[in-house]
C-alpha cells in the first residue's frame, strides 16, 4: 500500500468501533471501488465539521446557537431532562413521550476512569437551574455507581428551593443506560420517574 | 444432579478432553500438573461461571489460544437432561443451556451447583479474613444474583471512591460517590447476615456430625460495623472522610468484614487442635453443599481435590456418610483411594489427556 493510503487508514482506525481490518476495508472501498462517492464524503465532513458545534444552552448539536430542540417554540423550556450522550438524547426523542428540554453531560462522574466534573458540561447546567427558568429537572442516567453519583452530585448543587428533581430508572434493567431500552420501556419509564433527593 | 459427559477443549494444559461417565464416583489419578486439577476446576465453572483458583478467567485460556470451552451433559433434578456449553474468551464468556444463551447471569446462577473440597481449605480456619470472606461471597453469590450484584456495586463504588481519595478530590465529590456506595453497603451486610445465620447452623450440625462432638462449634459473622440502612452508612463514611483522606484509601465497610469460627466459645484459628480444624474446615464445605441443596433444590456435584488422603480413617467415615446417598463425587488423587471409599469409575491422568482404565476388580 502506499503511504498516503496507510495514513487514511490510520485515521480511520481510530474511529470508534473500527479495527485494522474494517479500517482497511473501508480505506480500500472509498478509494478503489467508489472513488466518486469520496469526493462527497469529503464535502460532507468539512460542511459538519465547519457547521455543527454544540448547542450553547444544552450540549446537543446544533447548526446556529441553539439546537433545533432548544429553538422549539413548543417544547417546554421549564422540563429539562438530564442525558449522559447525544445517543441518549435521540432515543427518548424517539420514544416520542417527551415535550420537554434537554441537557446533554456528555459523559458521567467516573474517577476510576478519571472523569472529574469539570470534564463534564455540568457549569451549564446549573446556571440554567439558578436562572429560575427550569421547574423540573428530569435525571435521566444510567442506573449504576457513577450515574447515582452524577445524579447527587447535580442534586449538591442545586439551588435550595423552587426545583423538583426527579429520577427516572423505573423499567430499566439494574445497570442499563437509556440508549438500550426500546421505546414503551423508555416511555413507561418517563411516566413513573419519581422524586430524587 | 449428575454429570454424564464432559468436554473441554483449549481449558490450561488440557488442548482436548471427552469423558463420559456413568458411575457415581469417579477418580483421576496421576502424578501432580497434569491436569486433573484443571478438570474439576473446569466442572466447578458451571456452578458461577468462574474458576475456584483464579481469579481471572483469562488464566483458564490454554496459552496461546484466544477460546476455552467446556461442554457438559447433566442430569438435573429440575432440568431433566440438559447441556450447558461455556465458551471463555479473553475478552468474556458466553453461555449457553440447551443451545439458549444466557443473557442475563442472574438467571444462570444457581442452577448447577458444586462443591469444591481442596488442600487450601485449610486457610479458610487458619488464613487470613480474606479467604473466608471470598468463600462466603462465592457461596452467596452462587445461588442468589441480587447478591453478587449488591457486592459488584460496593466494589465499583469502593473503587470509584478511593480514587478520589487518592485524589484528594473535593468532599462534594466524594460524598456524590458515598451514596451508591452507602446503599450497596447495606445491602451486602443484610445479605450477609441473613446468609451466615443460614449457613451457621449448617456449619454447626455437619461439625457435630463430624467431630467427636463434645464441643460446641459457631459461625458467625463478624462485620466491620452492623449497619443495615444506607442512612447510617452514609453517615459513617461521612464520618470517616478526614481520616480516609489522610490513609488515601476506605478505612470502614464491609470490604472489612470477617466470619468468625468458635469451638466452645474460643477461636478455633488459635485454640483448635489440628484435628478439630479440620473438622471444621469439612464443616463448612458441608455447609456450603447443605446451602446450595436448600436453595435450589438441586443435590450439587462434589469435586475433591487431592483430599482424600488427607484424612485419619475414623473422620473419613463419617464425613463420607454425612454426604448422603445421591451426591456425585469426583475426586483426584496421586494414588487410588481406599477400598472403604467404595467403587470408582478410574482415569488415568497424564499431560493433560485422560484414559478410562477397562472395568477391573471392585475398586
Ligand atoms: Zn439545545
Amino acid at each position: 500500500m502506499t503511504p498516503a493510503f496507510e495514513k487514511l487508514q490510520k485515521q480511520l482506525k481510530q474511529l470508534p468501533g473500527l479495527g485494522f481490518r474494517s479500517s482497511e476495508r473501508i480505506a480500500l472501498h472509498l478509494l478503489v471501488e467508489k472513488p466518486a462517492k469520496l469526493r462527497e464524503l469529503v464535502q460532507a465532513l468539512e460542511e459538519a465539521s465547519v457547521s455543527v458545534r454544540r448547542c450553547s444552552r444544552c450540549g446537543n448539536l446544533a447548526e446556529g446557537e441553539l439546537c433545533a430542540i432548544c429553538a422549539d417554540a413548543k417544547r417546554d423550556p421549564s422540563l429539562v431532562c438530564v442525558v449522559e450522550h447525544v445517543p441518549d438524547l435521540v432515543a427518548l426523542e424517539r420514544s416520542g413521550a417527551y415535550r420537554g428540554v434537554y441537557h446533554v453531560l456528555h459523559g458521567k462522574l467516573s474517577p476510576i476512569q478519571g472523569v472529574a466534573p469539570e470534564d463534564l458540561n455540568l457549569p451549564a447546567l446549573l446556571k440554567r437551574a439558578q436562572s429560575g427558568e427550569v421547574k423540573e429537572l428530569i435525571l435521566a442516567l444510567s442506573n449504576d455507581v457513577e450515574g447515582e453519583a452524577t445524579c447527587h452530585y447535580i442534586t449538591q448543587h442545586l439551588p435550595a428551593a423552587g426545583v423538583k428533581v426527579t429520577r427516572i430508572g423505573f423499567g430499566l434493567p439494574s445497570g442499563a443506560g437509556v440508549l438500550y431500552a426500546d421505546s414503551v420501556t423508555l416511555k413507561s419509564a418517563l411516566e413513573a420517574r419519581r422524586e430524587y433527593s | 444432579m449428575r454429570l454424564r459427559r464432559v468436554t473441554l477443549q483449549h481449558f490450561r494444559n488440557i488442548a482436548f478432553a471427552d469423558l463420559t461417565f456413568s458411575a457415581r464416583q469417579q477418580f483421576f489419578v496421576g502424578a501432580n500438573a497434569q491436569g486433573k486439577t484443571a478438570l474439576l476446576e473446569a466442572i466447578g465453572v458451571i456452578t458461577a461461571l468462574r474458576s475456584f483458583r483464579a481469579s481471572d478467567n483469562r488464566l483458564l485460556i490454554t496459552h496461546g489460544q484466544t477460546e476455552a470451552a467446556i461442554a457438559c451433559e447433566i442430569e438435573h433434578e429440575r432440568f431433566g437432561a440438559s447441556r450447558v456449553v461455556i465458551r471463555l474468551r479473553t475478552a468474556g464468556k458466553e453461555v449457553t443451556c440447551d443451545g439458549e444463551r444466557i443473557q442475563r447471569l442472574g438467571d444462570y446462577l444457581g442452577r448447577f451447583p458444586t462443591v469444591v473440597f481442596s488442600s487450601q481449605d485449610q486457610l479458610l480456619v487458619r488464613g487470613a479474613p480474606t479467604g473466608r470472606r471470598r468463600w462466603m461471597d462465592s457461596t452467596l453469590s452462587a445461588m442468589d444474583g441480587a447478591y453478587l450484584r449488591s457486592l459488584q456495586q460496593y466494589h465499583r463504588a469502593l473503587a470509584d471512591r478511593n480514587a478520589l481519595l487518592k485524589r484528594g478530590a473535593q468532599a462534594k465529590e466524594i460524598e456524590a460517590f458515598e451514596r451508591p456506595l452507602a446503599a450497596a453497603a447495606a445491602m451486602v451486610v443484610q445479605q450477609r447476615e441473613q446468609g451466615a445465620a443460614v449457613i451457621g447452623s449448617f456449619v454447626s450440625a455437619a461439625y457435630s456430625r463430624i467431630a467427636d462432638g463434645a464441643e460446641p462449634c459457631l459461625f458467625a459473622y463478624e462485620p466491620d460495623a452492623l449497619l443495615r440502612t444506607e442512612e447510617a452508612w452514609s453517615e459513617r463514611f461521612e464520618r470517616a472522610r478526614q481520616r480516609d483522606l489522610v490513609f488515601r484509601s476506605t478505612t470502614v465497610g464491609p470490604h472489612r468484614d470477617d466470619y468468625g469460627l468458635l469451638l466452645s466459645e474460643r477461636p478455633a484459628r488459635d485454640f483448635g487442635s489440628e484435628g478439630q480444624q479440620r473438622s471444621l474446615v469439612l464443616a463448612l464445605r458441608l455447609a456450603q453443599l447443605a446451602y446450595f441443596r436448600e436453595k435450589c433444590g438441586v443435590e450439587p456435584l462434589l469435586l475433591a481435590d487431592d483430599v482424600l488422603g488427607e484424612l485419619d480413617p475414623r473422620r473419613r467415615e463419617r464425613f463420607w456418610a454425612s454426604l448422603g446417598s445421591e451426591r456425585q463425587v469426583l475426586a483426584t488423587g496421586t494414588r487410588l483411594p481406599e477400598a472403604d471409599l467404595g467403587a470408582w469409575e478410574v482415569f488415568d491422568v497424564a499431560s493433560g489427556a485422560f484414559a478410562p482404565r477397562p472395568e477391573g476388580p471392585a475398586r
